[in-house]
């Protein structure tokens, strides 16, 4: 609503009533938010329940909850289409009629609200069964007759309820009522459109208004000639989020492209698992056949991902997995010759005598993005049992170093974590800042949760500092791109001053893909002193998804990598790090570990292929410190193995074998390094309770923009080697560019 | 022997039972007297010797009880390398974010660790050296403990994965669509 | 030879009643409009409101509560369309940047009604009402008279139309804002020449009807006599 705050002042002020209403708008749109706490808590307190009888059974509600929420509480559950848990109430598939005693007409329980003691309400009587099967007659007047070629067929809501809900024969005569047909429509390389079987149930055009904040999606016309779509021919949505409409559609008219017609539900073999193309932990379910990934889609978590997954997890590792994969060992017999096909011996045997033979501080390991806590430990454990320290997490050379703590920051889990948690932004956030950052394509779901705070009025302060104009799917403020913007805050001297020290909770996220100026700034220590100063919150979002793991295991940053120009030799091991400007020492034995092929392994003299997250049991911790696992979904390729048992064999042959065998055994290592790290819970968070000490003061330094590496969208498709391996996400960049370019809007 | 006469008598299983250490528990001596006394001549029974009979007879109401847990896995044939190494999951499996409906999420399965599967060559199907994971997804329980009990009897490690507990009440209104005050009015988004 | 063909002819007779049989092919049903755009549909190359208009779309969206700008969309739709004669793509795109909302709601406003027409128009729209009264009265006639007689696209579109509400002038047309009634195809002819002149015929009831307003064609058949005054039918004592 305060979208028009701005342009319309000037229109209203010589209307003085109109004034007036202004003020009082926006003083209740400010105090809406905190005043909802306070009735929340006071009906906490002392609970005014209503009883509702479903079938006959007692449910106790609170007022206004609508009689579909009141019926699952009873576990009564009511069929429907366009009714979806987390998108706003439609009302107009019609489907979730049901009989309510003294009502006359069936009522649609999806958007009536109980505000009665004692109605009562039955799902399964006569009236309630006709008027289903009138609905379901009329949704399947207009349905074409093609499950046997629909992709939905198998987990189709309108299969399943029309089996169990609609009548067994039709009054339908094609003669003289002919089906309905609709043209399908380009929405880009995500989603594939057979807009005739659309049942018109608004919860794409729903979701990708009200969630995704992009509003291409409409429906047109009216009647029987209304149509779902971008009403502009060839628009591709511009959306890090619109895969998430062919979860919700729940006929087969928005149906997945990369996926079509490659298998059916019914074939496939779900394993819960945990996504990795960002440091959100997305729960997901990888969905496969015959060894073969096919799809991935979310799984519910209220605390992290809600219901949603971001377009790169969903179809990312889906093709880029099946490409450019490390698949044998490879060997380079002298620097001079190519890499060459070996066993596991050969390599092994290589690894151990490079182990064996050079010294242990001209050493390094830098784990990349997707590995996990396992492997990282067993890597710890070897370097440690050689006599070297140098086990790095890799900062991508490219960015500016200065955001990320250092070592001595590693000391305290507070000052590396997204301590406000994710779900925690929807509780009560009187300001937030948002430094460095784009965080709608660093962290799609992250920035989606704070859409919906700002949609339902819980967050009504957001201030930004760094790129100008983003479109972040919410109205901010913008304060500056510079470091000066922080030092005045730090100082006392800015405007925002005044908020953030009226905020009971303001919170304080800094971004971790800041680019690289020629000059370091301290915008990690100055944060961490407006945040001391003020009592705000204070977040790292991370890129990737090892970060937090790494920090509670103690790696250091690689920027903080001592490299000198001595020519003595050296050991280089990298697992999945792929950076084009790494450093890598003279005289170097460079050791890849990965699943893909992607940048450095051209540099390696020995590749090890390594498992991808969809291949092993792997801890993952998210930003917010969520301990949570990977799960096989399938075996990895030809000779690739797990990464912690390469690992552990090249302990061996370096004659220093380590203590475990089995992954328990690694996990009750784990157990004793960081105890926290084997306790796995999707769902509980434990929050680190030991404050670090507050910085005081920091020194001044000449000003530099923070300024995040994703600006737009075309730069958020493929950023990792995963993603750079995927055709789709390639056809993705394509069609935002031609989007862009027909849009005029410059990238 | 011993084992192969108490898998084919009839008992009463009572919770769980060990056969390495079977043991005939008599409760009660007055149970194990059959009920009927002298067999009647006129039952086509009779053929077996009265003796004979009395022992089915006890055998059919006497009551092994075994208070080890259960394992059943040295005698049901399964090789050692589908017990001992695998490592099983039990939980609540999740609602399938393709459709609305929530009837299939109530129930516990179990799901073993994943082994290799490949294409057989010769007509496409998947093939796989693991019968075990045909049972993934469709072996459901009521209660964890239920899983967690069938996975002790079969001798296979497990862990249980609790669901989430508690779901943030949803409290959504058609008039939010039309407030005036919220940014969840439509057109406004 | 003879039977060959027989057998031939057989055949297809029996694949005919098979099909006949087993394929219904239903006729085709589609709305007249086309709710897409398509990328080389015309259009105008920029839309901008003149000065008075931007003056008068002020007026409307000021008469709407803060926040609630959406609400002018038609009103300023309504606006842009007599500015144009018709709505481009341009000028649905100007609106919704005039009023910041995503352009999707606006195409979705101008798409639902049908008075917003989203293809080039005539100087004169010409809607002949064709619904049921002005039927019985002769409106196909006015139709397919009014078709012969407008054949120049850029001054005449031409539509058939339900119910514009003047059914006791049944049979009437509309062009543009004005409202023809009582027609005969004499009237018709009349009308349709006057414009292609470049006049504007008197609107309302045509001359031959004889006719004012909607009163009785053959005078009145109620209400004949002056009304009572007061007191009319009251008890005398009262």
């Amino acid at each position: 609503m305060l979208r028009f705050v701005a342009a319309s002042c000037k229109r209203t002020a010589n209307n003085p009533s109109c004034v007036v209403w202004l003020k009082e708008c926006r003083r209740h749109a400010r105090t809406s938010g905190s005043k909802q706490q306070q009735t929340s808590a006071a009906q906490e307190t002392k609970p005014k329940l209503l009883e509702v009888f479903i079938d006959e059974k007692k449910v106790l509600v609170e007022p206004g909850t609508t009689i579909l929420e009141a019926a699952a509480m009873a576990g009564v559950e009511i069929p429907r289409f366009c009714y979806h848990e987390r998108l706003s109430v439609a009302g107009n598939c019609r489907m979730c009629l049901v009989e309510v005693e003294k009502s006359i007409k069936p009522v649609a329980s999806c958007a009536m609200p109980i505000m009665m003691n004692g109605m009562k309400v039955k799902t399964n009587s006569p009236m309630t069964k006709q008027a289903r099967e009138g609905v379901m007659e009329f949704l399947l007047m207009n349905h074409p007759l093609d499950c046997p070629i629909c992709d939905q067929g198998g987990e189709c809501d309108l299969q399943d309820q029309s089996m169990a809900f609609g009548s067994d024969r039709s009054r339908l005569q094609v003669e003289l009522d002919p089906k309905r047909a609709v043209e399908d429509k380009n929405i880009g390389p995500l989603v594939k459109t057979i807009m005739t079987r659309c049942i018109h149930c608004t919860r794409c055009v729903r979701f990708m208004n009200e969630i995704a904040g992009c509003e291409d999606l409409g429906t047109t016309g009216r009647g029987s000639d209304m149509q779902i779509g971008t009403y502009l021919e060839n628009t591709a949505l511009l959306s890090e989020l619109s895969g998430n409409i062919v979860d919700l559609c729940p006929v087969g008219a928005l149906t997945s492209k990369p996926y079509a017609f490659t298998a059916r539900p019914w074939e496939l073999r779900r394993v819960d698992s945990v996504d990795v193309l960002d440091a959100v932990g997305s729960n997901i379910s990888v969905c496969t056949r015959s060894g073969d990934l096919m799809r991935i889609l979310p799984r519910e978590n209220d605390a992290v991902n809600e219901e949603w997954l971001a377009d790169k997890s969903r179809h990312a590792p889906v093709d880029g997995l099946k490409a450019q994969r490390l698949t044998v060992p490879l060997l380079r017999p002298s620097k001079s010759s190519q890499l060459q096909m070996c066993d596991w011996e050969d390599a092994l045997l290589a690894v151990g005598r490079a182990l064996n033979g050079i010294q242990p501080s001209r050493m390094e390991a830098i784990v990349g993005p997707f590995v996990d806590a396992e492997t990282m430990v067993v890597l710890k454990d070897l370097f440690n049992t050689i006599g070297s320290e140098n086990v790095y997490l890799h900062v991508d050379s490219d960015l500016d170093k200065s955001c990320f703590p250092s070592s001595k920051d590693l000391d305290f889990q507070k000052n590396y974590l997204f301590n406000t948690s994710i779900a925690g932004l929807e509780d009560g956030v009187d300001l937030l800042l948002l430094i460095g950052t784009n965080i709608r394509f660093e962290a799609p779901l992250v920035n989606a949760r704070i859409r919906k705070a700002w949609r339902n009025n819980l967050i009504n302060d957001i201030a930004v500092i760094g790129e100008n104009g983003l479109d972040l799917l919410y109205d901010y403020e913008y304060l500056g791109d510079s470091t000066k913007v922080l030092a005045d805050i730090v100082a006392g001297k800015h405007k925002i001053v005044d908020r953030l020290k009226k905020a009971q909770k303001a919170v304080v996220i800094l971004g971790q893909q800041i680019l690289k100026k020629d000059s370091d700034s301290n915008a990690y220590e100055m944060v961490r002193a407006l945040c001391d100063k003020y009592g705000a919150e204070f977040n790292l979002l991370h890129a990737n998804a090892s970060t937090v793991a790494a920090f509670d295991l103690g790696l250091k940053p690689s920027s903080e990598r001592k490299t000198d120009n001595s020519d003595e030799q050296s050991l280089l091991w990298l697992i999945g790090v792929d950076d084009e400007n790494l450093t890598i020492p003279n005289n170097s034995f460079v050791i890849y570990q990965g699943h893909t092929g992607d940048i450095c392994a051209n540099t390696a003299d020995v590749i090890l292929p390594g498992s991808a997250f969809t291949e092993k049991q792997g801890t993952m911790i998210s930003m917010e410190g969520r301990v949570q696992q990977t799960l096989a979904a399938i075996t990895p390729p030809n000779m690739a193995r797990e990464d912690w048992k390469i690992v552990r064999a090249c302990s061996e042959l370096a004659n220093y074998p380590l203590p475990y065998d089995t992954l328990l055994e690694v996990r009750e290592r784990m157990q004793q390094l960081a105890p926290h790290l084997t306790r796995h819970s999707n769902r509980k968070l434990e929050k680190p309770s030991l404050r670090p000490p507050p910085i005081s003061s920091v020194s001044a330094q000449s000003p530099v923009s923070l300024l995040p590496r994703m600006k737009s969208l075309v730069d958020y498709w493929q950023t990792d080697a995963i993603s750079r391996c995927s055709p789709t996400m390639s056809k993705c960049v394509l069609s935002t560019k031609k989007e862009f370019d027909k849009r005029g809007i410059k990238y | 022997m011993m084992a192969n006469r108490l898998l084919f008598a009839p008992f009463v299983l009572r919770r769980s039972f060990s056969l390495s250490s079977a043991a005939l528990n008599k409760k009660n001596d007055s149970q194990l007297v059959p009920t009927k006394g002298v067999a009647d001549l006129k039952d086509p029974r009779t053929v077996l010797e009265a003796d004979e009979m009395k022992r089915k007879e006890l055998l059919r109401n006497s009551v092994i009880e075994v208070n080890e847990p259960m394992n059943i896995s040295p005698i049901i044939g399964i090789p050692d390398e589908h017990i001992e190494t695998r490592r099983v999951r039990i939980f609540k499996p999740s609602k399938n974010t393709m459709q609305s409906g929530t009837n299939n999420i109530n129930l516990w399965v179990i799901q073993f660790e994943c082994r290799e599967r490949w294409e057989n060559p010769l007509m496409g199907w998947t093939s796989s050296g693991d019968s075990l994971s045909n049972i993934d997804g469709w072996l459901r329980f009521k209660t964890k403990e239920d899983a967690m009990h069938f996975c002790e009897k079969n001798g296979w490690q497990y862990s249980v994965e609790e669901p989430e507990v508690t779901k943030r009440p949803i409290k959504k209104s058609y008039a939010d669509n039309f407030s005036w005050n919220k940014r969840t009015r439509v057109g406004s988004k | 030879m003879r039977i060959l063909l027989k057998l031939i002819q057989t055949k297809d007779a029996f694949i005919c009643s098979l099909t006949k049989r087993m394929f219904t092919r239903s006729t085709v049903r589609c709305s007249d409009q086309l709710f897409v755009h398509r990328e080389n549909d015309p259009d105008t190359k920029t839309f901008e409101f003149t000065i008075e208009n931007i003056k008068r779309a002020e007026s409307i969206v000021s008469i709407y509560p803060e926040g609630f700008q959406a609400a002018a969309i038609i009103p300023l739709l309504d606006l842009a369309q007599r500015q144009q004669g018709w709505l481009p793509i341009s000028a649905m795109n100007y609106v919704a940047d005039y009023l910041k909302v995503p352009r999707m709601r606006v195409y979705e406003v101008a798409t639902f009604y049908t008075m917003f027409n989203r293809q080039p128009m005539g100087k004169y729209h010409i809607q002949v009402c064709t619904t049921t009264p002005c039927m019985l009265r002769g409106a196909e006639e006015v139709y397919e008279t009014v078709k012969k007689l407008c054949t120049d696209p850029k001054l005449f579109t031409v539509s058939s139309v339900e119910c514009l509400g003047a059914c006791v002038n049944a049979p009437m047309f509309a062009v543009n804002d004005d409202y023809y009634e009582d027609l005969t195809l004499d009237d018709v002819k009349e009308i349709i020449n006057d414009l292609k002149a470049g006049r504007k015929p008197k609107p309302g009831p045509s001359k031959r009807s004889g006719r004012l307003c909607c009163e009785p064609k053959n005078g009145l058949t109620s209400l004949t006599t002056p009304p009572p005054g007061p007191g009319f039918k009251v008890r005398s004592d009262l």
